[in-house]
């Protein structure tokens, strides 16, 4: 084929220039195509990641030997760009951590849960999370870690204000966040830039009764509701009570700001203080309080889960070998291990107590049952998620919040 | 106007001077201006990650932090990465050479059926750059079996720089009389002989810009090098550097030390060869 | 003419032959084919063919996870020219080129004057207007954008105790601020390329000219215009050329700075194509952009093409 031969004329000239040596190491063969060897994705979530997977797999090759995990690990914000080429070019791992898997089980590019994990694993999966994991009835995702956001406010800067209570109604955010701003500071940190914004603004839709989907299970974007919340949170910048330009803010910048004590709300997750707050001020004094709610009277929680996916190769050759490093990583001490180094909170039966005893990680567990999720398990989500990020933002800073939504409810439809 | 009445000698010589101080200043505040976003870098590495974010900004570190430049080679082994960086702008320094040397010297020492179309091929490619190609580019890696290899780095900076090194060396060789070429061919050098004993010497400049210019580029390509590369030990400074910044950490400190350690080689590259470059420039500019 | 010569030279080094055999005649007609190879095959196998299979692409149906689904004609095409954003991105980036080529150009042609002229530390001051080419762009980015930080960085500070400003300003959120500080970096960065061609193009102008000049009474504004600038047009033109080319292909600049955000707000077409793959999820329509944006790459070399009369130049 000619390819082939232009193919070998480019490999020869760099070979005959003297290049040669820094081609592919030793380790070139990773097709995996004895079975024995897979190639395992990783996200990073901080310096810790790559020191525990390390460790963990050496620790499994020592006690299967004959198997081999290639570790790669990526930052999160190279992460999408990744998978798409992987995907694109039939590159894929053996097994990937990523946010996303209903779109791999609806194009038949990853295994069934059932078919990666020994029952025993199946069945300490916490049944939120199963559900969270399905795709068309069946479970394909194998829950990896989770998370719960809380509202974060500053005791401090609440005592000065004068209020007693973290705020329970939307009207009492708005009154407190004025009377923190009276007294020089910021009153709500508003992060709608592109890093997290779905996360943020299903956090307060959730609890004026909106979302993404109507119950039927149908695009529902730019429900009433959500375009009053939208407005809510354009209000609340308009009038100043946030920092400047939320469109552009992203969360690491409010918390630093809230670490250095100069916001007086934000909503945050269990790994905030580890990351953000103690790296700048160790003995700043706040509470976490339940998402407040338009009406006050219930409180949702944001639950976000990362998935672990298992995608076919060689024809399922690869699957014994994914199967043994799957059933390890889920043994109780390896999955526990990884979630206090991490900061989240857990997602099967077993590693469950092992994070009650601290009383700041408690917070997030107990409220994981109250929690509701962004809809995984419809392949459209992340197209949707993208659009969000995306133009969410530009409605605190001029555009009209029905007509974003409007926009996104459009690219939802077109996705699927 | 009396332009042409010569002004009195001392009047003469206050201009000059007046002239020489505005200039000095001007080109001392240029330089400064220059330099200033990287003082800058400098004095962030410095600081402590508590210092980096408060606001409002400071000056100068509070506590000068020298242990960054230290911590960052463990932090990431930033030494992997540079070997890395430095292996790929060298070879596809050399890689561009070899194919442009040719090139550029036949072109301009012959006329032939196709040069014009090999010009103007050379012309157009120089108007593509990697960045607007990178899903073929990962495509084509994929069915070359070339993916997560510094070959694949090294083919595509070499590529993607030969335009301008044919560029500018045609115009070099150009600018170069045919009559010194032809002596030494006389005197039984060969064809070969004359190019590598009398033209290639010449037109040093010239090369020294050829290969200026591509390790440059090579060594700043950023985003053939993601999508590219994988495996840790594969990756350039460039997609490294910026892993220090996530959604979950944010070690500047770190960042910007790591690129000074990266900026620092090339600068002082730079100050060793700056003479041959505009004489290179100069060729491809007269052309 | 030329041809003459070569056989005539051709001749001096083998046996002298009145008519070249037909043998010998295909032997010249490869004869380039040896010395362009190398050059032909890089160029045919990295740059030409992802060019093809961009094309391919943007004419199939690639699945948001990145699976191909087959052919889709000009589906992504119509999907791209349906986008809302996608004239106002264009026009952005021909705004983004054009001012900062321009600006580019005007600047360098100052600094290479000055670089040129005889005065005390000469050296270190070239050196210093090089560091920008040495350091990354992206580096260089980055530290801009660290330096414009609302909260922590140091333009801020420093207007604020200049008292210019009574509150920190938020300079990257504003899309047309941060259009004009990116475009600020673009020309930082292009700077130095092209004050070194321009002052190398200076150094090409013999001395004498300007001696003629003198004696003809041209004032500098007159010796500057009338035989300066018309002189450097080879230099002028290498410069904004490649410039060109850097600044309209430039993704690291905005992609560190603002994401090309708000919204789409400070994208230019890399960086528009670049999240339609990658935010939208349609590699397929990303494709389509690429595509586009080569069409406008290929405007572009035409109207360089024109404005160079290449033919006369290429000598």
């Amino acid at each position: 084929m000619k390819r082939h031969l232009i193919g070998a004329l480019a490999a020869g000239l760099s070979v005959a220039l003297g290049v040669s040596g820094c081609g592919k190491g030793s380790s070139s063969d990773d097709g995996g195509s004895d079975g024995k060897t897979i190639k395992f994705v990783a996200a990073i979530y901080s310096d810790n990641t790559k020191p525990f997977w390390d460790g963990l797999i050496k620790d499994f090759e020592a006690k299967n030997s004959g198997y081999k995990v290639q570790l790669e690990m990526v930052d999160w914000t190279q992460m999408d760009a990744k998978v798409k080429t992987y995907v694109q070019t039939k590159q894929v791992p053996d097994v990937l951590n990523y946010n996303a898997f209903s779109d791999f089980a609806r194009d038949g590019l990853i295994y069934k849960a059932s078919e990666v994990v020994s029952p025993a694993v199946l069945s300490d999966f916490t049944p939120t999370f199963t559900e969270q994991a399905k795709y068309n009835g069946e479970q394909y995702g194998l829950p990896f870690i989770s998370s719960a956001r809380l509202m974060f406010y500053n005791k401090a800067l609440f005592g000065k204000a004068g209020i007693k209570d973290a705020p329970k109604t939307w009207d009492e955010v708005k009154a407190d966040a004025e009377k923190v701003k009276r007294g020089g500071a910021i009153g709500y940190g508003l992060p709608l830039g592109p890093e997290e914004a779905q996360a943020e603004f299903y956090s307060w839709a959730m609890n004026n009764g909106g979302g993404w989907v109507n119950p039927a299970g149908k695009w529902a974007i730019n429900q009433p509701a959500n375009v009053d919340t939208l407005t809510f949170l354009r209000n609340l910048t308009k009038s100043g009570l946030t920092q400047p330009n939320p469109e552009t803010t992203d969360r690491k910048t409010v918390f630093n700001q809230f670490a250095q004590g100069k916001i007086g709300l934000a909503i945050g997750g269990p790994f905030t203080k580890a990351s953000f707050i103690d790296p700048v001020n160790k003995s700043l004094e706040f509470g976490v309080a339940p998402l407040p709610s338009k009406s006050g009277t219930e409180h949702n929680t944001l639950g976000v889960m990362d998935v672990l996916a298992a995608f076919k190769k060689n024809d399922g050759k690869n699957k014994e070998a994914v199967q043994k490093f799957l059933d390890f990583f889920y043994q109780k001490d390896n999955t526990a291990k990884f979630l206090t180094k991490e900061g989240f909170l857990p997602v099967t039966k077993s590693a469950g107590d092992v994070l009650s005893s601290d009383p700041y990680m408690k917070q997030f567990v107990d409220a994981l049952p109250t929690s509701k999720f962004a809809p995984t398990g419809n392949p459209a989500w992340t197209s949707v998620a993208g659009a969000v990020k995306q133009s969410l933002g530009t409605s605190v800073a001029g555009s009209e919040p029905k007509k974003v939504l409007d926009k996104i409810q459009e690219t939802a439809e077109k996705a699927g | 106007m009396t332009a042409r009445s010569a002004p009195p000698a001392a009047a003469r010589r206050r201009t000059v001077r007046l002239r020489t101080v505005l200039l000095t200043a001007t080109g001392w505040l240029v330089a400064v201006a220059f330099l200033l976003p990287y003082l800058q870098m400098g004095v962030t590495a410095l600081k402590p990650e508590k210092e980096l974010t408060k606001s409002p900004g400071t000056y100068l570190p509070g506590h000068w932090t020298w242990s960054n430049f230290t911590d960052v080679w463990s932090a990431a082994p930033v030494w992997t990465y540079l070997r890395v960086s430095l292996t790929v702008a060298a070879a596809a320094t050399v890689v561009t050479l070899a194919c442009a040397l040719p090139a550029a010297y036949y072109t301009a020492r012959n006329r032939f059926r196709g040069r014009n179309a090999f010009l103007l091929l050379v012309l157009v490619t120089q108007m593509f750059a990697p960045t607007a190609l990178v899903i073929g580019i990962y495509r084509e890696m994929v069915a070359l079996d070339l993916t997560d290899t510094l070959v694949a780095l090294i083919l595509v900076n070499a590529a993607f720089n030969l335009p301008f090194c044919v560029w500018i060396l045609h115009g070099y060789f150009s600018s170069i009389p045919k009559e010194l070429e032809e002596a030494a061919f006389l005197d039984g050098a060969g064809r070969v002989g004359a190019l590598t004993r009398v033209t290639l010497p010449i037109s040093m400049p010239g090369v020294v810009t050829a290969v200026v210019y591509t390790f440059i580029a090579a060594w700043n390509e950023y985003i053939v090098a993601l999508t590219v590369t994988a495996s840790p030990d594969r990756k350039p400074l460039t997609v490294a550097i910026p892993s220090f910044v996530t959604d979950y950490q944010a070690h500047w400190q770190f960042l910007f030390a790591a690129s000074l350690i990266a900026i620092v080689p090339v600068v002082i590259l730079f100050v060793f060869i700056e003479r041959y470059l505009i004489g290179g420039l100069t060729a491809g500019s007269v052309k | 003419m030329q041809d003459v010569k070569l056989r005539a030279r051709d001749a001096g080094a083998s046996a002298p032959a009145p008519r070249p055999s037909a043998l010998r005649r295909i032997g010249l007609a490869l004869t380039p084919l040896l010395w362009l190879g190398p050059s032909l095959v890089l160029i045919a196998v990295v740059v030409l063919w992802p060019v093809a299979e961009m094309v391919r692409t943007s004419l199939l149906k690639i699945s948001s996870s990145g699976v191909t689904l087959g052919d889709r004609g000009g589906g992504n095409y119509t999907d791209l020219f349906d986008e809302d954003d996608l004239v106002p991105v264009v026009l952005r980036t021909v705004g983004w080129v054009a001012g900062v080529v321009i600006t580019t150009m005007v600047l360098s042609l100052a600094i290479g004057q000055l670089l040129n002229a005889r005065f005390p530390g000469r050296r270190l001051v070239r050196w210093a207007v090089i560091v920008p080419w040495a350091a990354s762009v992206l580096m260089t980015s980055l530290i801009w954008k660290w330096m414009l930080d609302n909260y922590s960085g140091v333009v801020n500070r420093v207007l604020l105790d200049l008292h210019l400003i009574d509150k920190p300003e938020n300079w990257l959120a504003h899309p047309r601020g941060a259009m004009l500080w990116m475009m600020w970096v673009a020309v930082f960065v292009s700077l130095p390329f092209a004050s070194f061609v321009i002052l190398a193009g200076l150094q090409t102008i013999p001395e004498d000219v300007y001696e003629a000049a003198r004696v003809d009474g041209a004032g500098p504004f007159r010796t500057y215009f009338g035989i300066t600038l018309p002189l450097l047009r080879p230099a002028i033109l290498i410069a904004s050329i490649i410039n060109v080319i850097n600044v309209f292909n430039s993704f690291p600049i905005i992609w560190a700075m603002t994401g090309g955000g708000p919204g789409h707000a400070t994208d230019t077409t890399t960086t528009f194509m670049y999240k339609l793959a990658f935010y939208d999820q349609n590699v397929g329509e990303s494709a389509a952009m690429a595509v586009v944006n080569f069409l406008m790459i290929l405007v572009m070399v035409l109207l360089y093409l024109r404005a160079s009369r290449w033919r006369e130049e290429v000598r």
